[in-house]
C-alpha cells in the first residue's frame, strides 16, 4: 500500500492556473501579431518579427504551460508531494517576465538589454524548475517511464533556453562564439524534440491513459522513445561540436521517436474505456495527424515547413488540447472541491466548467491555421499566411476565452444535478438496481 | 463490484451509509464510487464508519478531493460518529469492477 496522498497534499492551484491563462493569453497576442503581420510567416527567415512571434510560440504559450503543467504533473506521475513549492511559484513568475523580455527583445529589433535579462530570467527559471522536478523524483518511492521521460524533458527545455541564451550572446562575446559556434539546429532539436515531443510523449502517456480510461499500455515503447531521442540529441551534439557526420542519424532516431509516439497513443486507445472522446482530448488526438506531413516534408529537405508542422500542429495542438483538461482539473480543485465535499450534487462536473462550442472552434481553427501556415512557409505564399493567421487566430482567442471561462466562469452543475437527482444510485448489496446512468454527451 | 459491507451492532442505517458513498461522484467522468467499483470494503461498528477505496489511477488529481467527499458524505449520515476513509492501490483497480450500468454510461460494453 502507498501512502495516500490527501487534500493537503495536493500542490496549490493558483500558480500553474495563472501559468496557463497567462500563456494562452500570450498565444492569442501572437496569433493577432501575426495576423497583422502575415509577411512574417509567408517569409519564414529568422528576422527579429519572426523570432519574436517564435518565442511567443515556444516560450510564452508552449514554455509557460509545460513549467505550469510541472506544478502538479509530478505529484500525478510520481505519486508523491511537489518539492519545494515556493520554488516552482517563483520560477513561474520570473519565467513569464523573463520571456516577456525575450519577446520584446526580438520585436524592437534585437534589444540587448531586454535580450540579455530576459534570458537570464528564463534560464534561471527553468533550471530552477528543473531542480523542483529532481527533488521531487529523488523523494518519489515510484517512477514510471513517463515520469521519467518529462524530467529528461524538463532538463532539456532547460537546456535549450541556457542554448538559445548563449546563441543570443555570442555575437556581442567573440570568445563565446569561437567557443561554441552557432548550433541552431541543436538548438532546435533539444527543444522542438527534447523537451516537447518528450514532454508531450511522457505527459501525455499518463494523462490520456487517464482520461480516457486506458489500462495496461507498456512502458516499453515510451522508454524506447526516450532513448531514441537521447540518442538523436546525442548526434546533434556529435555533429556541432565535433564535427562528426551524425546529423542524418539524429534525423533517423527523431523520425522513429515520431513513430513511436504514433503507435502509443494508437495502442492506448485500443485499450481504452471510454468509448466517447471528450473534444479537448480529439483535439490532443487530431494534434498526432501533423507528425507524418511534417517527417515528410523533413525528409524532402523542406526543413522550415517541416518545423511549422511541428510546431504550430503538433505541438500547439496537444498542449492545446491538454492545457484545457489540466485546467478544468486545477479549477475545479480550487473552486469546487469543497462544495462538492459538502453534498455531491451541487458542484459542477468539469464537463460543466466549459463552453459548449469553443472546444470544436478551437480544434478546428487551429488545426486548419496550422495546416495553411506550413502551405504559407513551403510555398512562401502571403494570401496563404494571412488565411491561417486569421485561423490561427480564431483558434487562440476561442482558447482563450474557454481557459477564461474555465477559470473565472460562474458554473452550472447541470450533469451533476441530473446523474445526483436520480434516486438510489448505489449498487446496494442486492437490494436496489435503477436505470442507466447518463451517457456521457 | 458490490463492495463488501460488514456490520457490527451499527448506529448507523447500512442502506443510507451506502446512499451516502454512492452520492460522491468523479466530477470528471460523472460516476458514483460504488458505480466505478472505487469502494472495497465498507465496516460499520457501533458509530465509527471505516471505508477502503481505491481510485482508477494512483496519483489521481482528484485523489484528495474524492477521499474527503467520501468522508464529509457520510460524515452526514444520522448515526455515524467517525469516519475513516483509506485509499488503497492494491489491489488495484480494473475495468471489470465497474457496474454494468457505468459501462454503458461510458459507452463500454
Amino acid at each position: 500500500m502507498t501512502a495516500p496522498l490527501t487534500g493537503a497534499d495536493a500542490p496549490a492551484p493558483h500558480a500553474p492556473l495563472a501559468s496557463l491563462l497567462a500563456a494562452s493569453a500570450a498565444l492569442a497576442a501572437g496569433a493577432v501579431a501575426l495576423l497583422l503581420h502575415p509577411g512574417v510567416l509567408a517569409l519564414a527567415v529568422p528576422t527579429p518579427a519572426f523570432l519574436a512571434l517564435t518565442h511567443t510560440v515556444t516560450l510564452a504559450y508552449v514554455g509557460l504551460a509545460f513549467a505550469g503543467t510541472l506544478q502538479q504533473l509530478p505529484p500525478v506521475l510520481l505519486v508523491t508531494r511537489l518539492a519545494v513549492p515556493w520554488l516552482g511559484r517563483a520560477a513561474l513568475a520570473a519565467l513569464a517576465l523573463g520571456t516577456a523580455g525575450v519577446v520584446a527583445g526580438f520585436a524592437l529589433g534585437y534589444q540587448p538589454l531586454a535580450l540579455a535579462g530576459g534570458g537570464a530570467l528564463v534560464t534561471a527559471a527553468l533550471w530552477a524548475t528543473l531542480v523542483q522536478g529532481l527533488l521531487t523524483y529523488a523523494h518519489a518511492s515510484r517512477a514510471d517511464a513517463a515520469a521519467r521521460a518529462l524530467l529528461a524533458a524538463t532538463g532539456y527545455l532547460a537546456l535549450t533556453v541556457t542554448l538559445g541564451f548563449l546563441l543570443a550572446a555570442a555575437p556581442h562575446a567573440p570568445a563565446l562564439a569561437a567557443l561554441i559556434g552557432y548550433p541552431v539546429q541543436l538548438h532546435l532539436t533539444i527543444g522542438l524534440f527534447g523537451a516537447f515531443l518528450l514532454g508531450i510523449a511522457g505527459a501525455g502517456q499518463r494523462l490520456l491513459a487517464m482520461f480516457v480510461l486506458a489500462k495496461g499500455a507498456s512502458p516499453v515503447r515510451i522508454r524506447a522513445l526516450t532513448w531514441l531521442v537521447h540518442g538523436a540529441v546525442l548526434s546533434e551534439v556529435l555533429h556541432a561540436f565535433a564535427g562528426l557526420p551524425t546529423a542524418g542519424l539524429a534525423s533517423a532516431l527523431l523520425f522513429a521517436a515520431g513513430g513511436l509516439q504514433l503507435w502509443e497513443v494508437a495502442a492506448l486507445l485500443r485499450v481504452r474505456l471510454r468509448r466517447k472522446l471528450e473534444p479537448s482530448v480529439t483535439r490532443y488526438l487530431w494534434a498526432h495527424a501533423f507528425l507524418m506531413p511534417a517527417a515528410a516534408l523533413a525528409l524532402a529537405g523542406r526543413q522550415a515547413p517541416a518545423g511549422t508542422a511541428l510546431l504550430l500542429g503538433f505541438v500547439v495542438l496537444s498542449v492545446s488540447g491538454m492545457q484545457v483538461k489540466i485546467a478544468s482539473f486545477l479549477s475545479w480543485q480550487a473552486r469546487y472541491a469543497g462544495r462538492a465535499a459538502a453534498g455531491g450534487g451541487r458542484a459542477p462536473l468539469l464537463r460543466d466548467m466549459l463552453v459548449p462550442g469553443l472546444e470544436s472552434v478551437t480544434t478546428a481553427a487551429l488545426a486548419a491555421g496550422a495546416a495553411l501556415a506550413t502551405a504559407a512557409v513551403a510555398l512562401h505564399a502571403q494570401p496563404l499566411a494571412a488565411a491561417a493567421a486569421a485561423l490561427l487566430a480564431l483558434g487562440a482567442w476561442a482558447q482563450l476565452l474557454q481557459t477564461a471561462h474555465i477559470v473565472f466562469g460562474r458554473h452550472v452543475a447541470i450533469a451533476a444535478r441530473g446523474a445526483a437527482s436520480r434516486p438510489a444510485r448505489t449498487e446496494v448489496p442486492a437490494r436496489r438496481r435503477d436505470g442507466p446512468l447518463p451517457e456521457e454527451p | 463490484m458490490t463492495p463488501n459491507l460488514q456490520t457490527l451492532a451499527p448506529a448507523a442505517d447500512p442502506d443510507a451509509v451506502m446512499q451516502a458513498l454512492g452520492e460522491v461522484l468523479d466530477p470528471e467522468l460523472a460516476i458514483g464510487v460504488i458505480d466505478l467499483g472505487l469502494v472495497y470494503d465498507v465496516r460499520i461498528a457501533g458509530g465509527a464508519v471505516a471505508v477502503e477505496m481505491t481510485l482508477t489511477t494512483p496519483g489521481c488529481p482528484l485523489h484528495g478531493s474524492i477521499a474527503e467527499a467520501v468522508q464529509a458524505s457520510l460524515e452526514r449520515v444520522e448515526g455515524v460518529a467517525s469516519v475513516d476513509v483509506n485509499v488503497v492501490w492494491d489491489p488495484p483497480w480494473t475495468p471489470d469492477a465497474m457496474s454494468e450500468r457505468a459501462r454503458r454510461a461510458l459507452g463500454f460494453g
